[in-house]
């Protein structure tokens, strides 16, 4: 069964390069890029050899947040790969131990697992002093690699399941307000520092090595420094925190298998005969229609929340810079920041509905209709939410002066995002969750094309507001003129390149829309 | 652009709807001018995905107000080849014209007569089949109010009246075939395209959908089925084509295909497959 699961994994690995050529391209682009990367950062970690000291202090800090991300990120952005997703295998009669052990060595087998083994390699030199250090530094950074990967594998099925419960979203909100609220320690912490960042570092780094995501990372380097007891208990602990996780792991799968229907299906809602709900709200034409029914699935289709509950709030980052350094600035790029967030966010739009999309096709609905339709709810969440933005960053940085600037560019970033994104969405889609698979899978295989379609979005939609962009920062380095120019060139720009975005996305899809059905349908 | 025009064309209609209120199943009548020349003309189709042909070069003519069925083995190209007819699938070659209007070259005119129904594809099955089928006739550009209430006659003709509240991915697989069927049904095509109609579908849904379609039929519509079951085809169908690895084997009336055999002899020989089967004999329980 191990053995099957790290073929099938393997398997999956080749087949990235077998797709298209363009995804074949991006695909190599982002190893190629990536690779460099974690090569960089495995050599980085391997060079703290020289200075105990500083290993001490950063590696277990490093490892616990390597074993959050492990766990955090599959969550909100890339998803997890649902070749492992345990209800998949509800018809195999395969015993749940087995199964428990398989997904974790097949969880190893792909890109995050090889560059984070890679870099753990790095780790694994850096604590090469004496021999026992080595060899407690070799089966403690192997043991708090299981660890992150097996925590990410059960966080995910407790997600999964809780999630698709109707309950779940109101889970998935407190979730989200609880990370909130766990930045606001950290903001603490990183302003009383003043500057000091390592002092800063060494007293997280002291504490994360006592919690249970840091012991496995820990325990070599107190061998290391000679503290032998601290470290084999520390180790020891690790090795307990994995046997643990293990436990749940397997409990929580041997639930999903036996269960696997829970995880797929949300809350049945029933309404009334003749009851068209939202689609007897919006405008009397097939745009109308579009935009109602994306609002529909907004509300019912957990994938669609997953994203939604995060975006509004992802500018809030931006006050850890206000209150821990002197930029009291930094609140102005709020509404910004939000604006492009919201707008590059639908450059995958037509992906999520999968080979639904062939009624689209089928009726021949015009790409106007098609285009407008999709982006008027995130149009009708972005546009309250920029403002609210624009207002409270410009109040807490105190330059309402540069308010009508900050609206402009907004404004500009908005349009020309949703520009991108519109004529993107059909022209590059890549593989997403399909409906009804858990909001935090990725297909397998896609980590290349989705890189490049992601990058290509953000950066023609930077550049493309280029203009906007060189008059705000003339209006905030103090030319008065500036800011009005830079609202009325926000506005008119933003509103125009919409327009363009639109009309252009709307020819092409009327040329390629059963090319795109055929993509869609393929993935 | 097109929108003010459909809808036009659709306000026009309302008024005949009510003519055709009166019909059994309570559908709109079908549109259209007298007949002349076939409801569906496939000349020279041919589709390449990569190294596999899968449908070779097939000309086939459907009559106007035919039934006509599609019948072939699995992986003969019948999807493959009613996708290019219906504008959803690209051919690499030839062209499929649907009441004179060429598929690709003004895909607007010949969509506005089709009603598909796919086999294998998703809907929008967060939407209640009530909501459905609506949003397929909106997407088309038909008024909110003529949608509606097309809709509400459709779910009731086809016994969904009661699950129409539900959400279509709590239907059963029958249940979906015909709400699928109605989101074809709702603008009045004049040419219907199904794919595997009657699989998944209970024996009572499966006699009320072979009426709906056979008052189509019988008022001037035209209907293309693919299906494996061979007795339903011999039944229901007035003419038959049977298409095997991408080619048409035969075609034409039901009579002149079947050449004096049932339709299910006459089929094997063309395929020219064996019934006789080997091995498996861990599978007899009696070798025990």
């Amino acid at each position: 069964m191990v053995a099957h699961l790290v073929r099938l994994k393997l398997t999956l690995l080749r087949n990235m390069f077998r797709r298209s050529r363009a995804q074949a391209i991006g695909v190599v682009f982002a190893v190629v890029y990536f690779g460099f990367l974690v090569v960089a950062m495995a050599f980085g970690a391997a060079s703290l050899r020289v200075d105990l000291g500083l290993a001490v202090d950063i590696i277990p800090v490093a490892g616990a947040v390597a074993v959050v991300l492990w766990s955090l990120v599959p969550l909100f952005s890339f998803g997890s790969d649902p070749t492992l997703d345990p209800a998949r295998f509800a018809t195999f009669a395969v015993p749940p131990r087995q199964l428990a052990i398989g997904l974790i060595a097949g969880a190893l087998v792909g890109l995050p697992a090889i560059a984070t083994m890679l870099i753990s390699a790095g780790v694994m030199v850096a604590w090469s002093h004496t021999v026992l250090s080595t060899l407690v530094g070799i089966v403690s950074t192997a043991v708090a690699v299981l660890t992150a990967v097996t925590m990410s594998r059960w966080v995910s099925a407790v997600a999964t399941a809780a999630l698709s419960s109707r309950r779940g979203n109101d889970v998935m909100g407190v979730l989200a307000l609880i990370l909130l609220v766990l930045l606001s320690p950290v903001l603490i912490v990183l302003s009383n520092a003043g500057g000091d960042y390592l002092a800063v570092v060494r007293s997280v780094s002291s504490v994360a090595g006592w919690t249970p995501l840091g012991w496995a990372w820990a325990a070599p380097g107190d061998i290391a420094l000679g503290h032998t007891v601290v470290g084999l208990l520390r180790l020891a602990l690790g090795v307990a925190f994995l046997w643990a996780l293990g436990v749940l792991w397997l409990r929580a799968l041997t639930r999903q298998v036996e269960n696997p229907r829970s995880a797929a299906r949300s809350g049945s809602a029933t309404t009334a005969d003749g009851d068209l709900g939202l689609l007897d709200r919006g405008p009397d034409t097939p745009t109308g229609a579009v935009a109602m029914r994306v609002l529909v699935y907004w509300w019912r289709d957990p994938r669609y929340q997953a994203g939604m509950l995060l975006t509004p709030f992802v500018p809030l980052a931006l006050l850890i810079p206000y209150f821990t350094s002197d930029v009291r600035w930094v609140t102005l790029l709020m509404a910004p920041l939000l604006a492009f967030m919201m707008a590059w966010g639908e450059h995958n739009a037509v992906a999520y509905e999968a080979d639904a999309f062939w009624m689209h096709v089928a009726a021949g609905t015009p790409g106007l209709a098609d285009r407008r339709g999709r982006l008027v709810p995130s149009l009708l969440v972005a546009v309250p939410l920029v403002i609210v933005y624009a207002v409270a960053g410009a109040a807490l940085a105190a330059r309402f002066d540069l308010l009508a600037v900050v609206l402009g560019l907004s404004v500009a970033l908005l349009g020309t995002a949703y520009a991108v994104s519109s004529v993107l969405s059909v022209v590059l889609p890549y593989p997403v969750a399909k409906p009804g698979e858990s909001p935090f899978s990725t297909p397998p295989g896609a980590t290349g094309i989705t890189l490049a379609a992601q990058t290509v979005a953000a950066i023609s939609s930077v550049v493309l507001s280029a203009p906007p962009i060189v008059l705000a920062l003339l209006a905030w380095s103090g030319a008065v003129w500036a800011v009005w120019a830079g609202a009325v060139v926000g506005l008119v720009w933003g509103v125009m390149l919409f327009e363009i975005g639109v009309r252009v996305g709307a020819r092409v899809y009327e040329r390629r829309a059963p090319e795109l059905l055929a993509s869609l349908t393929a993935n | 652009m097109s929108e003010p025009s459909m809808t036009e064309s659709q306000t026009t209609e309302r008024g005949t709807s009510s003519t055709a209120a009166s019909a059994p199943a309570d559908l709109p009548a079908p549109r259209g001018g007298p007949a002349a020349g076939p409801a569906v003309a496939i000349r020279g189709l041919g589709k390449r995905f990569g190294d596999v042909i899968a449908v070779k070069g097939i000309d086939l003519d459907v009559p106007r107000g035919s039934f006509f069925g599609l019948v072939g083995p699995n992986g003969a190209g019948k999807t493959t080849t009613l996708s290019m007819v219906t504008g959803l699938l690209r051919p690499t070659v030839g062209q499929a014209f649907v009441l004179g209007h060429d598929v690709w070259a003004d895909p607007v005119a010949a969509k506005r007569l089709l009603g598909i129904l796919p086999d294998g594809l998703r809907t929008f099955d967060r939407l209640t089949g009530l909501q459905l089928i609506t949003y397929s006739g909106l997407l088309r550009g038909m008024p909110r109010e003529l949608a509606a209430e097309r809709a509400t006659e459709l779910v009731n003709a086809l016994g969904l009246a009661s699950a129409q509240g539900k959400l279509v991915v709590d239907y059963s697989a029958g249940m979906t075939k015909k709400v699928t069927l109605a989101s074809a049904l709702i603008h009045g095509p004049r040419v219907l395209v199904l794919d595997e109609p009657f699989e998944a579908v209970d024996p009572v849904s499966s006699a009320t959908i072979r009426s709906i379609l056979a008052d189509f039929v019988g008022s001037g519509g035209t209907v293309i089925l693919s299906s494996h079951v061979m007795d339903l085809v011999e039944r229901i169908c007035s003419h038959v084509a049977v298409i095997a690895d991408g080619r048409v084997l035969a075609h034409g009336g039901i009579e002149e295909v079947r050449e004096g055999q049932s339709l299910e002899q006459r089929f094997v020989s063309l395929v020219g497959g064996t019934t006789q089967v080997e091995g498996l004999s861990w599978l007899r329980t009696s070798s025990d």
